[in-house]
């Protein structure tokens, strides 16, 4: 099992890495060009106003004491209020809001992945080098080689604009309005019991996260077809097969325990990368996550938002791999030490 | 100055420009609307390219924000749908005489809570946005505080429940316009000294009173405000929401999810013209794009030989009619033609190299010389294609042996560098604040400082110095003919002295003028009774939906 002190350590990694990710963010935003003050003042605005501005934002204030300031409430969770996406809201109640749009389409873009790419991939290593196999296989590829800014504009001209049968962005129709309960449309739509608005908040996630789901099968259904056809090799599984057991059986039950264990790191690098693929899916397809608020912030100069959610993504990031690393030990307790 | 505007007539054609109605077709497209309800019933979706950032009107110089507060709260007068003429709203008749202001106000107005609207109600609001020493100040209050209201009030007084008294600091025509501004709507007194989120929620004696605000997916819900004075609302339900692309919202708007759109780009115009339920509505717009030479900074600039010189060889008209695929007309000086201080008799420099050369030999660059033209990247209303402009300019210039090397920049970035200076030319532009000729021709060319002995320009670090002057031109005829007319009542005289002025600023060319873009919407067939307004609008109560 796995220890809690294992777990214990490696939160406590957590703070050196949010601390260097907080630094290098900060550092990032001052050194690059733009000026909040003058973003926030407007064209109209008198060099006069745009100093007052830039005092009421503490932005005057020597660079060391604002990285002080910054670290000391990020430290407290306090991200202070957005500049220009929501003005004056705090950023921590934006993030409430637009945090759980983009776990939902992460969710179900990597359970899309492992509900195909797993087979395929084991379908691909026991069939190997037939036509199920090379048609797998190159399905794979193109599927990791096609960027999201491709494929996602593409389904929408087919199935939006073609054919007309699911909507082009958005995650619900304008006619539904649902009370954010979990922040998951999906979810909240079945607590309001409105099945009309489930079902358009379904239609409008569909694209997005057939999207999401091809690129993370494509990765998880490689790694398991070569993870698996390494196992199959292996001396056990000709001993299981020498003791009279089915191939089937043998390749459920010995292989894919032991294949598993290099695609878990996949899924948990992968669930990484959905969310920073988020930032691509949810500007095609319009959908207000944290991914289109980071781009906005970053646009309009807002630093508290654009450090808080920079923050928050590296966060979820090391969280998921400590996930990962606590699924290996219990697949194979050999790891820990 | 009384009741309505005395030029209502005059700009009569504006009219015929501007109220683009849409005539109503009864078709099968009304699916999707939810039905019935209200006093025409129906619901109207309003289509746009970015969601509000708040609901507060003196937090912002946003039109993405001013579009939703117009439905919700009143000025104390308005701007008459699709002109650019003024209309009673919570003032019901006014008058100006030099400094002093009267305005006799609406008895029959309530809030969305129920309240009644009163003299306090604007004292309060005023104090607000720009009296420091109010105990419930607005701290972050924009920059139209002191643009629009601060710099010119002196005091607010109320004579009764229902007459203001306001004392301007010093004559000031515009005052009027300024009133009818987005950012000077009417706020409750009881909200104001209260912890009323006005970011996020909102009170106002408007038609429509907000229902919902839904951060998480770019939408907003209006129902109609059953207190309010006035017409309307005609629908039952009013959405604002946000579709970012430009194609994905027209794309919307053919496919019956959406009622009206706007910020079409030329791409997007043809979708919307191309369907047969749904069509092209276009304004007159109050805007200019141009291009600045920063005197300040660039010693050929100075001459007005060379900046002539790069007016005649700027082909404007191409620029309009190929770049920006006629959803502009192009520019000769800086009012644009919707507003009265816009000399007629004025007319574009035709692009014309021999002249250009010859001026330029005459002001000894002959051999030509180079300059940095400094751009945003991202299209803007009143300049379309910003990048593919700068390469026409560039290649038009070469052609006189000027090189051109073109720094373009993010618009935040843009605005920074521009607004220290450090320019030595730039694509600039600007959308009206007030629909007055100041507007463009005191704030966007007046130093407001001295004009230094012997020069036509100032030191961009003058102290004092109007950075939106971004040519740093300080032309002392020019300068006190605006200012003149900036304290000139008289409409008529006001209007000469901006035609005079107009010459001056078309014969100096302290810009290059390229051009008035149009307002351009694409409005379903299902829509009767809008108009596209330039300014004050979009005028959604009036609107009907099939």
């Amino acid at each position: 099992m796995v220890s809690k002190r294992f777990i214990a350590k490696r939160l406590l990694l957590l703070v050196p890495v949010l601390f260097g990710v907080a630094t290098v963010v900060f550092a990032i935003l001052h050194l690059s060009p733009g000026d909040p003050a003058l973003t926030i003042a407007g064209e109209r605005a008198s060099q006069a106003y745009v100093e007052q501005v830039r005092s009421n934002l503490g932005l005057d204030d020597p660079l060391w004491e604002q990285y002080v300031r910054f670290l000391r409430d990020t430290a407290a969770l306090d991200f202070g209020q957005s500049y220009q996406v929501q003005r004056g809201t705090a950023v921590s109640s934006i993030l409430v809001d637009r945090l759980p749009i983009t776990i939902e389409l992460a969710i179900l873009g990597q359970i899309a992945g492992l509900l195909f790419g797993l087979p395929l991939g084991i379908l691909s290593a026991v069939k190997k080098d037939t036509f199920t196999d090379h048609f797998t296989r190159i399905g794979a590829l193109a599927g990791i080689s096609v960027p999201i800014y491709w494929s996602g504009p593409l389904l929408i001209l087919l199935f939006a604009q073609i054919f007309g049968i699911l909507p082009t962005s958005g995650r619900i129709s304008s006619s539904y309005f649902v009370d954010s309960t979990t922040g998951l449309i999906l979810v909240d739509t079945l607590l309001e019991g409105n099945l009309a608005a489930f079902e358009s908040a379904a239609r409008h996630l569909l694209m997005p996260v057939v999207v999401l789901g091809v690129y993370s099968m494509a990765f998880i259904s490689r790694m398991m077809r070569s993870s698996m056809l390494e196992v199959i090799r292996m001396d056990y599984m000709r001993t299981a097969r020498a003791k009279g057991q089915g191939a089937k059986i043998t390749v459920m039950k010995h292989g894919l325990r032991n294949a598993f264990i290099p695609v878990i790191t996949i899924i948990g690098i992968q669930f990484g990368s959905l969310l920073g693929g988020s930032v691509l899916t949810e500007t095609v397809f319009e959908i207000n996550g944290i991914g289109t608020l980071l781009v906005s912030a970053i646009e309009r100069s807002d630093y508290p938002v654009v450090q808080a959610t920079v923050l928050v993504f590296a966060f979820m990031y090391t969280l998921v791999n400590l996930f990962v690393d606590i699924t290996y030990s219990i697949l194979d307790p050999r790891i820990e030490q | 100055m009384a009741g309505n505007d005395s030029q209502l007539s005059r700009r009569s054609f504006l009219k015929a420009a501007g109220s683009a109605t849409v005539a109503a077709t009864a078709t099968s497209s009304v699916a999707g609307c939810l039905g019935g309800g209200g006093d025409g019933g129906g619901t109207l979706r309003y289509g746009r390219s970015a969601h509000s950032d708040t609901l507060d009107p003196q937090n912002t110089t946003s039109g993405e924000v001013s579009k939703v507060t117009n439905q919700i709260y009143d000025g104390l007068i308005n701007f008459t749908p699709g002109e650019a003429t003024l209309e009673k709203s919570l003032a019901t008749d006014w008058t100006m005489d030099g400094e002093s202001v009267t305005l006799q106000l609406r008895e029959d107005a309530q809030f969305d809570d129920g309240t009644d609207f009163t003299a306090d109600d604007f004292i309060a609001t005023y104090r607000r946005f720009v009296d420091e020493d109010y105990e419930y100040h607005f701290e972050e209050s924009s920059v139209y505080g002191p643009f629009t209201l601060g710099n010119w009030i002196d005091s607010v007084e109320k004579d009764g429940d229902y007459t203001l008294n306001i004392t301007l600091t010093q004559p000031y025509a515009p005052f009027l316009r300024n009133l009818a501004m987005f950012a000077a709507v009417v706020m409750s007194k009881d909200d104001v000294e209260s912890d009323f989120n006005f970011n996020q929620d909102a009170n106002g004696t408007g038609p429509f009173q907000l229902d919902e605000l839904d951060n998480a997916n770019g939408r907003i819900r209006l129902t109609p405000n059953d207190n309010y004075w006035g017409d309307g609302p005609q629908v039952s339900e009013l959405l604002f929401i946000e579709r970012g692309q430009n194609s994905t919202r027209a794309q919307a708007l053919v496919e019956e999810e959406l009622e009206i759109i706007d910020n079409l780009d030329p791409d997007t115009i043809s979708t919307v013209e191309d369907a047969d339920n749904a069509a092209v509505e276009s304004g007159q717009g109050i805007n200019i794009g141009y291009m600045v030479f920063n005197q300040s900074r660039v010693e050929a600039f100075r001459d007005t030989r060379v900046r002539q010189a790069i007016s005649y060889a700027i082909d404007t008209q191409s620029i309009v009619e190929e770049v920006y695929e006629g959803i502009a007309t192009d520019a000769n000086q800086p009012c644009p033609p919707a507003l009265f201080g816009h000399n007629p008799d004025i007319e574009a420099y035709p692009q014309d190299l021999e002249k250009a050369k010859s001026l330029l030999e005459e002001a000894g660059y002959g051999d030509g010389f180079s300059f940095q033209l400094t751009t945003f990247q991202n299209a803007r209303g009143y300049n379309p294609a910003p990048l593919p402009t700068a390469e026409t300019i560039r290649t038009n210039l070469g052609e006189i042996g000027i090189t051109v090397e073109i720094d373009d920049r993010q618009f935040g970035d843009y605005l920074t560098y521009t607004g220290e200076g450090r320019h030595d030319a730039s694509l600039s532009g600007w959308y009206t604040d007030n629909a007055d000729p100041d507007n463009f021709m005191y704030v966007l060319l007046h130093p407001q400082v001295e004009s230094p002995e012997g020069q036509d320009y100032v030191d961009w670090g003058t102290e004092g110095f109007n950075t939106s002057n971004r040519a740093a031109w300080a032309n002392e005829e020019y300068m006190s003919l605006v200012e003149e007319a900036q304290r000139t009542a008289d409409q008529s005289s006001r209007e000469d002295l901006y035609h005079e002025a107009a010459q001056i600023a078309h014969d100096e060319a302290p810009w290059v003028y390229i051009d008035y873009a149009d307002e351009v919407r694409g409005v379903r067939e299902n829509v009767s009774n809008y108009t596209v307004s330039a300014i004050g609008g979009p005028h959604l109560h009036l609107v009907e939906v099939e």
